[in-house]
């Protein structure tokens, strides 16, 4: 349970990220849905993390550990924020060269020093601002189409200018984060006057994220390393009680008490049974599932299997008890035609005649009849009439044909003297 | 990574249609959600009988009508068991007859008028077509069972030289080993005993022919020029089946030396045979134990006959069974091998072998058997299941458990479960024990109920039933219904049982009733009596005779009752003081001194003691005239 608890806390935390990530690279494009996916961030972080705190409720020195759990995630989420934060930094610093986002990159930064600044005891400010930022973000946005297109070239030129400005976020901001982080910044900050810096932004900001995810985890596995011990310790403790009147008692609802006496006493009951039939077994067979099974299955009846077939018929009673089952015994024994279950009864001899045999005729008339005229004409009729009977064989069909071309071989010369036997 | 995809082929299938773009994706997209929406079902076969049997599954039993085989013939109409046994071997047998005779005579039933033809209702050949000395001929006479024929066809091949193929050989020797050298009995021949009961039969003719020291078996086993597994195993199967059980083993240990592995049927032969070639229990479960080893040894897959087979040596292991039963069902359903009910039968009897302390732990296993069993339908897979029933229900009469009772005659009802009841023999047992723990302990409404449901449609109580049914009557006090008790009686053939007349006859006049029970209790003596009168070999009981003069007497038939004197007279049997003092006062009520004289001259003649008594109570209550004094 507690294994479960810490991978399900790595497993948010990574996959937090790894959104988070993505969101970065979509950031360029979209700033509100960035802002958006951040915010939605943190609820899926906390939901799990509540998840988790919900399944060990059942273990009271547990609690504080989940707490604790909380509060770190909150920490993190607080420092995803920050990186947030910094990336809309840098992206407004790209697209923008105003005064404007000058002013706002200060602002920002303050808020980034003052949340340095406080430290981790004033957390909550810190949040407390970032949201203003976010909403001032929002302002921003609606400004953002017309000044990106009159600042495109103007942002080239700006870069320098808007480098200062980076060195002194990066500056502040290596107060509040960890020497990794600075260390990251200070790399990514020394890059940037290239002139290449579109895309190298791109790959800095991933560098820093990876560097920032590996941070985390280090920190969660570390802290996570204590959680378990202390989980350990309760655990021990735990398990000295006896457990099934622990849970009761902190079951929610009082009905489980009763019920679960129910149930365990069901148990113990089936267990005494079972205690008739110890489990207990011969073990001279391996359990191996092979084929032979199969095999004799298909190998012909023997006379011994046949006779034993017969001697199990005679031992049972298979008398039939109505007039029904006296028709099922006689259809098994062959004496009665079959009931019609289907509407192919009958059609036996037909199942493996393809439909085109019986519908297309045309081709019995290529040999034996003339081409053209009244002869072939009449007999087209006769094919179509044919193709359209369900009720013949197909070899009753040809025979239908053939009877034809015998009669008109027959009639050869009376026709040819009419002059309409052609060919 | 599929499912983005999936969300950016879905936005482009959605905005996109008219930009065309990435139709590609589009294609890919759509063909995954096809392949998810459209669940094919699966095609629904039905056998040819379905209609049929889903017709017959509306048509409930009648209780009151007699079975279906005897309902086209008014006179095939059983009433007892005995007229039951008689009609359905007569039926069987005309049958045969019929069928015999169509096919030796298939020159006179040349024509076929069913269309499309039946071939089952054209004559079979059962001579013999092929006069030639071939294989074919060989393989004829195998199929139609001729075992001296084929034996000399085959010796006749290898005197001309001519190879017989090894699957003729192997059909050649699994008929001479199964008929043990003798041409079986054909069906359809006429035969002087019944066809009914054709396992007692063939178990008697199987346990007469016994397996012959070199018989044509072993003299062809013998001249083969190679043997394989199959060979051996019609022998071995062949030996076990015919009581040759120490040269079965014989002939596995030459079939090891041969380095040839054994099959299923071998070992499930062998195992059966095992009590017959130990004799003490020990031996015999290490023997067992050493089969199994080998089975395993040799890659031979077990299957329910061969543990079954070992259940059943087992019970002829004492001791030691309770121990190992338990582990054997452990084995097989670990094996994936689903337990028959003859597996449970031979487990309920090796609990319940000789323990005279069947306390509430043995009981135990038959309720864990039933709440295993519960609800499953079973079809016939081992001769033994038939006895499961009847087993388990004489367990529950033997421990009067009631519930259990119910739970093994719910077993019976699911499906087709009633068929495994048996033959009409075991299904009497079972039906019988049913109704007699019934008797036992449930209340007389119930066992009523039950009574008019079973009787006389599937039992033909015994009169044992009979007796068990009176008593139960008797407990709850509801002797009224005697009368109609002793018509079914009467209708079962029972009549002539004595014991079971007078238990009746003395229930009736144990105790005074109100007046139209009385009534109806000395029709119903009247009745007894004009059948004991029909049959003059049978002797009157004096007790008999008082009954019935007693009840006559409570229902004031005055002038029947003292028929029933003369009646002791005849018979030279004496009435008691009692009756006659009853008798006295009778005739005191209907103020007829004239018989009172009578009786008392009566019982002078009979000498017994309270004569002076009977006629100084006459004296004293009747006015009589100076001749009758």
């Amino acid at each position: 349970m507690y294994r479960f608890l810490s991978r399900t806390v790595c497993v948010t935390r990574n996959h937090s990220l790894c959104v988070y990530e993505g969101h970065v690279f979509s950031a360029k494009y979209d700033n509100v849905s960035r802002v958006l996916t951040g915010v939605g961030v943190n609820p899926l972080s906390t939901c799990s993390v509540r998840c988790c705190e919900k399944k060990d409720n059942a273990i009271p020195s547990n609690q504080d550990e989940a707490t604790n759990v909380d509060t770190q995630a909150k920490i993190t989420q607080l420092q995803e924020e920050t990186e947030q934060v910094k990336a809309t930094d840098r992206d407004s610093m790209q697209q923008h060269s105003n005064v404007k986002v000058e002013q706002f990159l200060s602002k920002s930064s303050q808020v980034n020093t003052d949340g340095a600044k406080s430290g981790k005891e004033s957390l909550l400010d810190l949040l407390g601002a970032m949201k203003v930022q976010v909403t001032s973000k929002k302002r921003l946005k609606n400004l953002k189409p017309k000044q990106s297109l009159e600042s495109a070239s103007a942002a080239m030129e700006s870069t320098s200018s808007m480098f200062q400005k980076a060195t002194v976020q990066a500056s502040a901001q290596s107060e509040a984060l960890d020497p990794d982080l600075v260390a990251a910044a200070s790399a990514a900050a020394s890059t940037l006057p290239n002139r290449s810096e579109a895309e190298s932004e791109l790959l800095k900001q991933l560098r820093q994220r990876k560097l920032l995810t590996e941070a985390q985890k280090k920190g969660d596995v570390n802290n996570l390393g204590v959680l378990l011990a202390d989980m350990k310790v309760g655990k021990r403790s735990g398990r000295q009680n006896a457990w099934p009147t622990n849970q009761i008692r902190f079951d929610d609802d009082g009905q489980g008490y009763v019920r679960d006496r129910g149930i365990t006493s069901e148990l113990a009951n089936v267990q005494k049974r079972r205690n008739i039939f110890p489990a207990k077994r011969l073990n001279i067979f391996s359990q191996t599932t092979d084929e032979q099974g199969d095999e004799s299955a298909l190998a012909k009846p023997t006379l011994w299997d046949i006779e034993f077939a017969n001697e199990l018929s005679l031992l049972t009673n298979q008398k039939p008890r109505n007039g029904f089952e006296e028709m099922i015994q006689w259809t098994k024994e062959g004496k009665l035609w079959q009931y019609p279950i289907n509407n192919e009864i009958g059609l036996e001899d037909e199942a493996s005649v393809p439909f085109h045999e019986h519908v297309f005729l045309e081709k019995h008339l290529e040999d034996g009849f003339p081409r053209q005229g009244p002869v072939r004409h009449f007999m087209e009729l006769v094919v179509t009439g044919l193709a359209k009977n369900p009720y013949l064989t197909v070899e009753q069909k040809k025979e239908h044909i053939s009877w034809f071309r015998d009669y008109f071989h027959q009639k050869e010369e009376v026709l040819n003297e009419a002059d309409v036997y052609l060919n | 990574m599929a499912a983005p995809c999936r969300h950016v082929g879905h936005h482009i299938q959605k905005n996109g249609r008219f930009l065309r773009i990435n139709i590609n994706q589009l294609f890919a997209c759509s063909f995954s959600e096809s392949k998810e929406a459209i669940v094919i079902p699966r095609k629904k076969s039905w056998n040819k009988e379905a209609v049929l049997e889903a017709l017959a599954s509306t048509v409930q039993r009648d209780p009151t009508a007699y079975p279906y085989q005897f309902q086209d013939d008014s006179y095939l109409s059983p009433r007892t068991s005995i007229e039951f046994k008689l009609f359905s071997l007569s039926q069987e047998s005309g049958r045969a007859a019929a069928k015999y005779f169509v096919n030796s005579n298939p020159k006179l039933f040349t024509k076929d008028f069913a269309e499309p033809h039946i071939p089952y209702l054209m004559p079979e050949s059962v001579a013999l077509r092929l006069e030639e000395v071939s294989q074919e001929a060989l393989e004829e006479r195998i199929s139609l069972r001729k075992v001296s024929a084929a034996v000399e066809m085959y010796d006749q091949l290898l005197q001309s030289g001519t190879a017989v193929s090894m699957e003729t050989t192997h059909k050649l020797l699994d008929l001479i080993c199964l008929y043990c050298d003798r041409d079986p009995v054909q069906e359809g021949t006429p035969q002087t005993e019944d066809r009914r009961k054709p396992m007692g039969r063939q178990a008697m003719d199987f346990l007469k022919c016994t397996w012959k020291e070199n018989n044509n078996a072993e003299r062809i086993f013998n001249l083969l020029p190679e043997r394989d597994a199959r060979c051996y195993s019609a022998l071995i199967r062949g030996m076990v089946k015919h009581g040759a059980y120490a040269k079965a083993f014989n002939l596995y240990e030459d079939l090891l030396n041969n380095r040839l592995s054994a099959d299923v049927h071998i070992f499930n032969a062998l195992i059966s045979a095992v009590p017959d070639v130990r004799k003490k229990n020990n031996e015999r479960w290490d023997l067992i134990a050493e089969l199994l080893n080998q089975m395993n040894e040799q890659k031979v897959r077990p299957n329910l006959l061969t543990f079954n087979s070992v259940l059943k040596a087992l019970r002829q292991c004492s001791f030691l069974a309770k121990t190992f039963s338990p582990q054997i069902l452990n084995e097989m359903k670990a094996l994936g091998i689903a337990p028959s009910l003859a597996t449970y039968e031979h487990i309920l009897t090796v609990f319940f072998y000789k323990s005279a302390s069947s306390g509430p732990s043995n009981m135990a296993i038959l309720q864990d058997v039933l709440m295993e069993l519960e609800g499953t339908s079973f079809t016939c897979q081992d001769p033994n299941d038939v006895l499961f029933f009847a087993t388990a229900m004489k367990l529950c009469l033997d421990n009067k458990d009631l519930e259990l009772g119910y739970k093994v005659h719910s077993l019976v009802e699911v499906g087709e479960n009633w068929r495994l009841l048996g033959d009409s023999y075991q299904q009497a047992l079972y039906y019988g024990r049913f109704f007699n723990l019934l008797c036992l302990m449930e209340h007389i409404d119930v066992v009523l109920k039950w009574y008019s449901r079973i009787v006389p449609s599937l039992l033909y109580p015994n009169p044992q039933g009979m007796k068990n049914l009176l008593q139960a009557l008797d407990t709850d006090s509801r002797l009224d219904l005697l009368p109609t008790i002793w018509k079914d009686i009467k209708s079962l053939g029972h009549d002539n049982k004595v014991d079971l007349v007078e238990e009746l006859l003395s229930l009736m006049a144990r105790d005074e009733h109100s007046a139209e029970v009385q009534e109806s209790f000395a029709a119903c003596a009247l009745d007894v009596k004009s059948v004991f009168g029909e049959r003059p070999k049978k002797e009157w009981s004096t007790s008999s005779l008082s009954h019935i003069s007693i009840l006559l007497l409570r229902a004031n038939k005055l002038q029947k009752a003292w028929d029933m004197l003369q009646l002791f007279k005849d018979k030279n049997r004496v009435p008691s003081g009692a009756l006659l003092s009853s008798f006295l006062t009778a005739c005191r009520c209907s103020a007829s001194p004239q018989r009172a004289v009578e009786l008392v001259q009566l019982s002078a003649a009979f000498s017994l003691p309270t004569t002076p008594e009977l006629a100084k109570r006459t004296l004293a209550e009747f006015e009589l005239n100076d001749k009758q004094r």
